[in-house]
């Protein structure tokens, strides 16, 4: 009656090489963020908190992190704020609009970055809307790059919860389809939504190519100022990303707490 | 009482090129439960979704007592409906489920709280009220769907294939208890189905539904024993559809006009070595016929055997009383029929 399956050794060792291979670049950089001295050494001569000190120090770090996480909190509110009753209303009412839609979200895919930072530039630095290198373009960019995951993220919700049936047993038992929305589908959908919308906090977090083309000279989000810094200190780079690191594995857990809550919530 | 009190006037649905619904005409009388039976696709849940507004016509009209319910929105129809999923809030407990209609039209709390204990009873689920949905049976989730339906008095009460997702044993106690339930409330109700026992167990009146054509309707008796066209004596059961050739081999000449004809399977007689099965046979306006057993399908209280007749293969039921003895597959037997259980079918359509 043992439960545990057996793991033979020929397992465990593979194992241990897969994260080897995966966690090896980030000890290493964790171990060059606290040394003072790394050169003929196999491990550091000494350690130091100091570049982790000086990053704090740094009125730029703590800025481009501010810059970074109200961007992206825009961002990520205006898509959720129109997604939400576009995608439901898509769902719902115009099934029909759905092949379009699937189209359409994957477009953020199929384009490199590169290509729709310059396309997004050309067309909006000159003409009626002159917006190029200012933040405004930065999140109507951001809004295209998280469309795939908020369309799909809310679509599933729907789905999943039969939002179409709910809502007619709503409305037959006298309920206006506002009304059904706001006491029933949300509710339901809600932690999804959630879900999807840290999701693509995240990815927005993380966004280099497109940033850095776009308003890399002129706004610092946290990743182009990682990519300055990269150059000046290789000791000072490492601390700030491992600090990221931090920050994105603390936002993960969130995330993975938040959907097993959910998939708790619907399986009783 | 026979006044009708749901009258359907000439619905016609299309989808597309696809007509759903062919000028449907119904009427139902208060406090009678009608069957939509059909195969998938024959329109009998689009009917019914047309009767709750949730599909828009494109033709005819719909009247519930005096008020014509045409053009409006499912709100203010008055109409509950159970969906084959059931369609339970999951955000909301029981009594939360049973409440939101009362709530919805601005009952108080006492009121709703009275009126889910009474429904509660009805369901004989009152130790549950503080449960999600989630957490109940298939069977109980069903009666909570239908004790929300009926918490608002509705003045017709839908019902879309409420039992198929449940395995077969809790069907045939729901359905009794839904029967049961609809008889003291009196309530008007349409129940959808494609289960032909289903229908024949719980209905006043079934009506069987083609193409988007109701093609018969009468009370389980009327269309069991006296389906008109070979549609429904196929889906009404195992009824044996013979064309007028095979007829004529069975019972000679002097059957009539018609083109197909239908025999119910337990009205043959079985004659076999050491078997006298199947009643007063043999007799002198009995036609005896030699056959040979095909195979033999125990389903429990009846004997299905298939028996082929001069080329013609029958279905024939015996009970399975144990009695008599069992004829063995390849076995000779000989038929006692019966011409005046024939049954002539009218054309398809006609």
């Amino acid at each position: 009656m043992n439960m545990k399956p057996k793991v033979g050794w020929t397992h465990r060792s593979l194992l241990f090489l897969l994260m080897l291979y995966l966690l090896l670049p980030l000890v290493a950089t964790g171990l060059y963020a606290l040394a003072t001295n790394w050169q003929t050494t196999i491990l550091p001569e000494s350690w130091t908190l100091n570049w982790f000190k000086d990053m704090f120090q740094d009125l730029r770090f703590l800025e481009a992190l501010w810059t970074s996480f109200y961007l992206c909190l825009i961002s990520v509110a205006l898509s959720l704020v129109i997604m939400l009753p576009a995608v439901f209303v898509i769902t719902v009412y115009l099934p029909k609009l759905e092949s379009f839609m699937k189209g359409l979200v994957v477009l953020p895919y199929a384009v490199p970055g590169v290509v729709a930072a310059v396309g997004l530039i050309r067309t909006y630095s000159s003409g009626p809307i002159d917006i190029a290198g200012t933040a405004y373009i930065l999140i109507g960019a951001y809004f295209v790059v998280v469309l795939p995951y908020m369309y799909q993220g809310i679509r599933n919700s729907l789905l999943t919860v039969s939002a179409v049936e709910l809502l007619n047993a709503a409305e037959m038992l006298g309920a206006k389809r506002a009304r059904a929305f706001v006491t029933i589908i949300l509710p339901n959908i809600w932690p999804g939504v959630i879900i999807s919308t840290l999701l693509s906090f995240s990815v927005l977090f993380g966004e280099f190519v497109v940033t850095n083309m776009l308003v890399g000279g002129h706004i610092h989000t946290i990743q182009v100022y990682l990519y300055q810094r990269v150059s000046e200190s290789g000791h000072l780079a490492s601390a700030i990303a491992i600090s990221y690191f931090i920050f994105i594995m603390i936002l993960s857990t969130i995330l993975m707490r938040l959907g097993r809550k959910m998939n708790g919530g619907t399986q009783g | 009482m026979n006044k009708s009190y749901l009258e359907l006037q000439g619905i016609r649905k299309k989808f597309g090129d696809s007509t759903v619904l062919n000028d449907v005409y119904l009427s139902i009388r208060e406090g009678e439960l009608v069957t939509l039976l059909g195969p998938s696709g024959c329109g009998k849940s689009t009917l019914l979704r047309c009767i709750a507004g949730l599909t828009e016509l494109d033709g005819g009209r719909i009247v519930l007592g005096q008020q014509d319910l045409t053009n409006l929105a499912p709100r203010n129809r008055e109409v509950g409906m159970v969906f084959q999923s059931y369609a339970l809030f999951p955000n909301l407990t029981v009594s939360e489920n049973i409440e939101y209609g009362l709530k919805m039209r601005g009952a108080g709390k006492k009121e709703r709280a009275n009126r889910s204990e009474e429904l509660l009873a009805l369901i004989d689920l009152e130790d549950k009220r503080d449960v999600y949905p989630q957490n109940l049976s298939g069977g109980q989730q069903q009666r909570v769907a239908l004790a929300r339906a009926l918490a608002v008095q509705p003045k017709v009460l839908l019902l879309d294939e409420p039992l198929s997702a449940l395995d077969a044993k809790i069907r045939k106690n729901l359905r009794t208890e839904i029967r049961e339930i609809q008889k003291r409330l009196q309530m008007t109700t349409v129940f959808v189905t494609h289960d032909q026992e289903e229908a024949l167990t719980v209905s006043d009146r079934i009506c069987i539904m083609n193409k988007g054509n109701i093609v018969q309707d009468g009370t389980p008796e009327q269309l069991y024993s006296t389906p008109r066209t070979e549609f429904v004596a196929r889906f009404m059961g195992s009824y044996n559809v013979l064309t007028r050739a095979e007829a004529n081999r069975l019972f000679g000449d002097g059957i009539g006009t018609a083109e197909s004809f239908a025999l119910r399977p337990e009205s043959v007689g079985l004659l076999g070595e050491g078997m006298n099965v199947g009643g007063d046979v043999p007799s002198a306006d009995k036609r005896i016929v030699e056959g040979t057993v095909d195979s033999v399908n125990i389903l429990g209280n009846v004997i299905r055997y298939f028996v082929d007749a001069s080329g013609v293969r029958l279905t024939i039921d015996r009970l399975n009383d144990g009695r008599s003895p069992t004829a063995q597959a390849n076995g000779k037997v000989r038929l006692a029929l019966d011409p005046s259980q024939l049954l002539r079918l009218e054309k398809e359509g006609a």
